[in-house]
């Protein structure tokens, strides 16, 4: 019992960071239509600045904000300088671009950072809480974890949900030419978008790293997992990135701990197919007609 | 209000409007009437800024605006109600309607022009929280001509704003294009596939056949032409 506890906390955990990086995946499908598979290279990038600005400052918390503030600029400047003259075409270019930025980030993190993967310090301790005589999988940093996520989704939603700004962003994902029509610089609200959905990620590999460890390709089995969970949730649906990660972290957690985590990739992959097979538009998107 | 002055754009190699030139005097009402493919739309989607111009010049207000985005253009007082669906099916009736003031710096006249849309169009107060999608075709005419007021416009576009409603309803629109015109001034460009309903309610009209005006008149001229009427109105 007490394993079956400490395991779904475990997976609650590690949902949670599946989940941030399908809520960054989500965010700039819905804007712009495209799977953002340098996502991946962007946030072990930024990780990788926080890494840098914790060595030399001795402060983890000046390395989490510069983090969040970099993954933010990267967003604008990717959409703004790589993204926005692919825009339009078809999808498959862009995401070609996506691609070819995330091989180009690796590679740039190879020649600065070498491709040795270093670890990175957790904001809270890792150890257990103790209950009893028990030590609990759960540490002060999966409760942080859980908190920044959750806090991050409430802080989106009510961004998107109540204010202008949020209007001005849903209005530009659902109708851009409407949107263009009542006065909305839809061209800065995809930047806009880019830039949060960026900063999200970012988060994900500030909350990720400690356990994974730092290095050019150590987060791709992590972009991988967001993705299926995006993809379990729906890619439309922000509520749906949460509780596809969470579903996804405890699937894998129980794998982990009953079959065997060699066999976590593979359960992500049937998790995968599984769904697409049955309900392809996600757990949470209602099936809708688009006109075109 | 609205100069357009040999505007000239294209699909591709297919020429949409063809040197068409049309003067909307302020407070005025004129009607683009024509069979399908005459190029109404694409005539609004140009002055707007949506198809790009390959000649010719638009003017409103005393601005050169044929080159200007669907985004500035529109922050100049020159309002497009797109054809068909123009509200956006995932937000609220609310939602759609704050969203066509919210370019506007004007505060605190956001919420009185919010009134005065549910003041015109009652219907819409009551559905305010519910998604645009919930609406009929009605409903949704009524929330993109409301919304498009959001934004005080001087002049108003209006795209087939009777497709597909029923005839009821088709004449309560229009009697309400006309009520707007005599109440605030406001300018309108019609454009309509049902010429009758369409010559009713305006001033002036515009017969487009391929692209080009093949005949601008008063609108009560153009309703007793009884060649054009056959030729091109099918009334």
């Amino acid at each position: 019992m007490s394993r079956f506890l400490d395991l779904t906390l475990n997976g609650v955990s590690a949902g949670m960071i599946y989940a941030a990086v399908a809520l960054s995946l989500g965010m700039i499908w819905r804007a712009t239509r495209i799977v953002n598979f340098a996502q991946g290279g962007m946030f072990m990038v930024t990780t990788f600045i926080a890494s840098s600005v914790i060595a030399s400052s001795g402060s983890y918390w000046l390395g989490f904000v510069v983090a969040l503030v970099c993954g933010f600029v990267i967003g604008a400047i990717v959409e703004r300088v790589l993204i926005r003259p692919v825009e339009g075409g078809p999808p498959l270019n862009a995401v070609i671009v996506t691609l070819g930025l995330l091989i180009l980030l690796q590679a740039l993190a190879g020649m600065i950072w070498g491709g040795t993967p270093r670890s990175f310090p957790p904001a809270f301790s890792i150890r257990g809480y103790v209950v009893g005589w028990h030590h609990l999988g759960f540490s002060p940093q999966d409760l942080f974890t859980v908190v920044a996520v959750l806090a991050v989704a409430a802080l989106l939603w009510a961004l998107f949900q109540h204010t202008e700004a949020g209007l001005r962003l849903r209005a530009s994902a659902f109708a851009p030419m409407v949107a263009r029509l009542q006065g909305v610089r839809v061209g800065r609200m995809l930047t806009l978008g880019w830039a949060l959905a960026a900063l999200v990620g970012s988060l994900a590999g500030l909350l990720v790293a400690p356990s994974v460890f730092l290095g050019p390709n150590n987060f791709d089995p992590i972009l991988v997992f967001g993705f299926t969970a995006a993809v379990l949730g729906g890619l439309d649906s922000p509520p749906g990135a949460v509780v596809g990660g969470l579903i996804l972290g405890l699937c894998l957690s129980y794998v982990a701990g009953y079959a065997g985590s060699a066999l976590v990739t593979l359960a992500s992959l049937v998790v995968l197919i599984a769904v697409l097979m049955v309900r392809p538009s996600g757990l949470f998107t209602r099936a809708r007609v688009r006109r075109v | 209000m609205l100069e357009v002055d040999g505007l000239v754009s294209a699909y591709g190699p297919v020429r949409a409007v063809d040197h068409v030139t049309l003067e909307a005097p302020a407070g005025s009402v004129t009607a683009v009437l024509g069979a399908n493919g005459a190029g109404k739309s694409s005539l609004l989607r140009t002055i707007t800024g949506m198809l790009p111009a390959r000649a010719g010049r638009v003017r409103f207000d005393g601005t050169n605006i044929t080159r200007l985005a669907p985004e500035e253009i529109v922050r100049l007082g020159l309002a497009h109600v797109p054809e068909g669906s123009g509200a956006i099916a995932e937000l609220t009736v609310e939602e759609n309607l704050r969203l066509g003031g919210l370019w506007r710096r004007e505060r605190d006249d956001r919420g009185k022009a919010l009134g005065e849309v549910y003041d015109l169009f009652p219907r819409l107060g009551e559905r305010r929280r519910s998604a645009a999608s919930s609406l009929s075709g009605g409903e949704r005419q009524m929330l993109s001509i409301g919304r498009a007021l959001m934004g005080r416009p001087k002049m108003l576009l209006l795209d087939e704003p009777s497709l597909g409603l029923a005839p009821v309803l088709a004449t309560q629109i229009m009697r309400r294009i006309r009520s707007l015109r005599d109440d605030t001034g406001l300018t309108v460009l019609l454009v309509e596939q049902n010429a009758k309903s369409a010559l009713a309610i305006a001033d002036r009209g515009i017969v487009l056949n391929l692209g080009r005006v093949v005949a601008s008149d008063d609108a009560r001229q153009l309703a007793a032409d009884e060649q054009l009427r056959a030729a091109y109105l099918g009334f």
